[in-house]
C-alpha cells in the first residue's frame, strides 16, 4: 500500500521535474533565436528538412481526406436534398479542423520523430558535447534553427493541406458525383469567412507547430544517450505531441468558434 | 555549394506554394474576393425587431446579393434596432425611398435583408438611412396573434 | 597551467571524485590513468566546464572555470581543444567542413583563407586527400585524426585527449601516438591524455597521474613510477589480473553460491 503510494509520488515528482526541464529548455531555446537573424541560412536548411520533405505526405493525405469528405458529405447531404452545400461542408471541416489537426499529427510523425532522432543521435555520439567544447552553443547552432523552421513550416503545410483537400473534394463532388460547380464554389464562398475560418485555422496550426516542434526537440535533447533511449524518445515525441495537438485543438476550438 | 543552392530553391518553392495555397483559399474558398469591407458604402436602417438577423447576413435586391450586414446595435433613443449594412460600391443606384425588409430564406433558413427599390430620383449614399423598413416576422408573435383572434371571437 | 584543488564530484549517490588534486604544466604531456569507471572522462568535462563540481575548484590559465560567466567560459573554451573517444564529428558535414566548422563559427575569415587553414590542419594529420569524404566513410582511426585536425583548427593552448588509443589497430595507434607527441612539441601545446593503455601512454607522457577511488594514488614521471611502484600501481602498470584490485566482483562465497541450488534464482 505504502509502496504503491510512494511509486505514485515518485512518478508525479518525476513528471513535474520533466515539465520544469521542458520549460527551461524552451526558455533557453527562445533565448537562442536572436542569433539566427544573422544566419538565415541555418534556418533554410532546416525548413528543407522539416517542411519540404514533409510536403509529399501532406499533399497526398490532403487530397485523400478531401476526397473522402466529398464522398461522405455527398451521401449525407443528398438525403436532405442539400448536396449544393457540399463545398461548404468540405471547406469548413478542412479549414477549421482537419487541415490544422491532421497536418499536425502527420507533422509529428514525419518531422517531429525525425527531429527527436536526429538530436538524440547527435547527443549519443557526443556531437552536442563536442560542439560545446568547441565553444559553440548547441542550443543556438542546432536547436534554435530547427525550432524556427518547425514553427514556420507547420502553418504553410496546413494551408497546403487544406487547399489540396478542397480540390480533392471538388474533384469527387463536381467531377464524379455531378454537383453543380457554380453552386459548389458560391455556397462555399457564402459561408466561409476569411478571418473567422481561414485565419483561425492558421492560428491553430501556428500553435500546433510551436508545441510539436518544442516537444520533439526537447525529447531529443533530453533523451538517454543510448540507442534504446533515443528510440524511446522518438516514440514519446509522437505520442505526446499527438495528445497535445488533440487536447489543444479542443481548447482552441472552444475559444475561437464558441463565444462563451 | 551546389546542394545548398538546390535546398534554397526547394525551400523557395515550398514557401511560394504555401502562399499560393493561402491566396487560393482567400480568393476561391472564402468570401474575401466577393466582398470586402473597404470597397463599399454604408447605410443604416432601423427595425422594430430584427429576429434572427446576424452580422454578416446577406443584403439582397431582388434576390441578388449586393452587400452584407456589418453591425447591429440597439438605439436607446428611438428604442429600435439599428442595422448597418455595407453595400458594394457598384450598386449605387438605390433610390432614397427604398424599403428594407427582413425575410427568411426557406422555412428554417438564414435571415437576410431584402431591399426593394422605390421611385425617387435621389440615390442612397454613404451614411444615409433607409427610412422605410419592415421588421422580421417572428413565428411566436404570429401564433399568439392568431390565438388571440380565435379566442376573442 | 591547470590546477585542480580538492575536487569533489558525485553522480547521484555515487562519489566519483573525493578530494582530487592535480597540477598540469604548460607545454608538457600529462597522462591521467586509472581503471575504467574512475571518472577520467568526467574529469575532462569538469575542466571544460561542462559539469560542475560539488566542491573544490579548477583553474585553467589562472581563471576559475566554474566562476566564469557564459561569455568568458566560451572564450576560454575556444582556447581548449578536446578529442572525444568517438571523434564526435558532425555527421552531416564532410571532413573539410568539419575541420572548417570552428573557424566558420568563430571567425569572419574569407573562404579562401579558411580553405588554406583547413588544408594545413588536414595535412598535419595526413588526411588532406580525404577532405571530401563523409564521416560515415571514415575508419575509426581516420575519424580520430580528423577530429584532431578540428581540435587544433583554432590553434588552442591545450588539448584534452579522451581515450585516444582505444579500439585502434597497432599501425593507427602508432600514428596517433606520434601525432600527439609531434603536435605537442611542434606548437608547444599542453596536452592531457586520459587513457588506460599503459604502454602507449607512458611512451609519450612527461608526467603521469594514477587515479583510483576518486583520489590521486601515484604521481611522477614514467621512470619514477616504474621504480617506486606501490602494489596497486604495479598491478595497474603491469596489467596483472589479480592484486589489490581483486579479480572478482564482490560476491557471496563461491562454494555456498553453487550449493545454494538456485534457491535465490527468483
Amino acid at each position: 500500500m505504502l509502496d504503491s503510494l510512494a511509486r505514485l509520488g515518485r512518478w508525479g515528482l518525476g513528471m513535474f521535474e520533466r515539465l520544469g526541464r521542458g520549460h527551461l529548455f524552451l526558455l533557453s531555446m527562445l533565448g537562442g533565436l536572436h542569433v539566427l537573424v544573422m544566419r538565415p541560412r541555418l534556418v533554410i536548411r532546416e525548413v528543407y528538412a522539416v517542411g519540404v520533405l514533409s510536403l509529399l505526405i501532406i499533399v497526398v493525405s490532403g487530397g485523400f481526406v478531401g476526397m473522402v469528405l466529398g464522398l461522405q458529405g455527398y451521401n449525407t447531404l443528398v438525403g436532405f436534398g442539400a448536396e449544393q452545400s457540399l463545398g461548404t461542408v468540405v471547406s469548413l471541416s478542412l479549414l477549421r479542423e482537419l487541415g490544422p489537426v491532421v497536418t499536425a499529427l502527420l507533422f509529428a510523425g514525419r518531422a517531429g520523430s525525425a527531429l527527436t532522432a536526429e538530436i538524440g543521435l547527435m547527443k549519443s555520439t557526443e556531437q552536442l558535447s563536442g560542439m560545446e567544447m568547441m565553444a559553440v552553443d548547441p542550443m543556438r547552432r542546432v536547436v534554435a534553427p530547427r525550432f524556427l523552421a518547425g514553427f514556420f513550416s507547420m502553418p504553410l503545410l496546413a494551408i497546403i493541406f487544406s487547399a489540396v483537400g478542397v480540390m480533392g473534394g471538388y474533384f469527387v463532388g463536381v467531377g464524379l458525383l455531378g454537383v453543380d460547380a457554380g453552386a459548389f464554389w458560391s455556397q462555399m464562398q457564402d459561408s466561409v469567412d476569411f478571418n473567422e475560418d481561414v485565419m483561425n485555422g492558421v492560428i491553430k496550426s501556428l500553435v500546433f507547430g510551436f508545441v510539436v516542434t518544442w516537444i520533439a526537440l526537447f525529447e531529443g535533447y533530453d533523451a538517454t544517450p543510448t540507442s534504446e533511449g533515443v528510440s524511446r524518445a522518438t516514440t514519446r515525441t509522437v505520442v505526446h505531441s499527438s495528445l497535445a495537438v488533440l487536447g489543444l485543438d479542443f481548447i482552441l476550438t472552444g475559444l475561437m468558434f464558441n463565444k462563451f | 555549394m551546389e546542394t545548398t543552392r538546390k535546398i534554397e530553391i526547394l525551400v523557395g518553392i515550398f514557401i511560394a506554394a504555401g502562399f499560393a495555397a493561402l491566396f487560393m483559399l482567400a480568393m476561391q474558398v472564402s468570401n474575401l474576393s466577393s466582398f470586402q469591407n473597404t470597397a463599399g458604402y454604408q447605410v443604416t436602417a432601423q427595425f422594430d425587431n430584427i429576429g434572427g438577423l446576424k452580422v454578416r447576413s446577406p443584403v439582397t435586391v431582388s434576390g441578388v446579393r449586393v452587400g452584407r450586414v456589418t453591425a447591429i446595435r440597439y438605439d436607446p433613443e428611438s428604442f429600435r434596432a439599428e442595422v448597418t449594412m455595407t453595400l458594394d460600391a457598384k450598386h449605387d443606384y438605390l433610390p432614397m425611398d427604398t424599403i428594407a425588409s427582413i425575410y427568411t430564406s426557406g422555412l428554417l433558413g438564414e435571415q437576410y435583408v431584402a431591399l426593394e427599390p422605390g421611385a425617387e430620383m435621389e440615390v442612397l449614399k454613404d451614411g444615409d438611412r433607409v427610412e422605410f423598413t419592415q421588421s422580421a416576422l417572428v413565428l411566436e408573435e404570429m401564433v399568439s396573434r392568431l390565438l388571440n383572434r380565435l379566442t376573442t371571437n | 597551467m591547470i590546477e585542480v584543488r580538492d575536487l569533489h564530484f558525485a553522480r547521484g549517490s555515487r562519489k566519483i571524485f573525493d578530494g582530487l588534486d592535480l597540477d598540469i604544466h604548460a607545454g608538457r604531456v600529462t597522462a591521467i590513468m586509472g581503471p575504467s569507471g574512475t571518472g577520467k572522462t568526467t574529469l575532462l568535462k569538469l575542466i571544460g566546464g561542462q559539469l560542475r563540481p560539488q566542491h573544490g575548484s579548477i583553474r585553467v590559465d589562472g581563471q576559475d572555470v566554474h566562476r566564469l560567466g557564459r561569455g568568458d567560459l566560451y572564450r576560454l573554451r575556444r582556447r581548449m581543444g578536446m578529442l572525444f573517444q568517438s571523434g564526435a564529428l558532425l555527421t552531416d558535414l564532410s571532413v573539410f567542413d568539419n575541420v572548417a566548422f570552428p573557424l566558420r563559427e568563430h571567425t569572419r575569415l574569407p573562404e579562401r583563407m579558411i580553405r588554406d587553414l583547413v588544408l594545413m590542419k588536414l595535412e598535419a594529420v595526413g588526411l588532406r586527400g580525404a577532405r571530401d569524404l563523409m564521416p560515415a566513410e571514415l575508419s575509426g582511426g581516420m575519424a580520430r585524426r580528423v577530429a584532431l585536425a578540428r581540435a587544433i583548427a583554432l590553434d588552442p593552448m591545450m588539448i584534452m585527449y579522451d581515450e585516444p588509443f582505444t579500439g585502434l589497430d597497432p599501425i593507427t595507434m602508432g600514428t596517433i601516438v606520434t601525432l600527439i607527441k609531434r603536435l605537442n612539441d611542434a606548437i608547444r601545446l599542453t596536452s592531457i591524455v586520459v587513457s588506460h593503455d599503459v604502454r602507449e601512454t607512458l611512451s609519450i607522457a612527461d608526467d603521469v597521474y594514477l587515479i583510483a577511488d576518486g583520489k590521486v594514488v601515484e604521481r611522477g614521471t614514467p621512470e619514477a613510477l616504474a621504480k617506486t611502484a606501490s602494489d596497486w600501481a604495479n598491478q595497474f602498470l603491469q596489467g596483472l589480473p589479480d592484486g589489490p584490485v581483486p579479480f572478482h566482483y564482490p560476491a557471496a562465497d563461491y562454494r555456498e553460491d553453487l550449493m545454494n541450488g538456485g534457491r535465490d534464482a527468483r
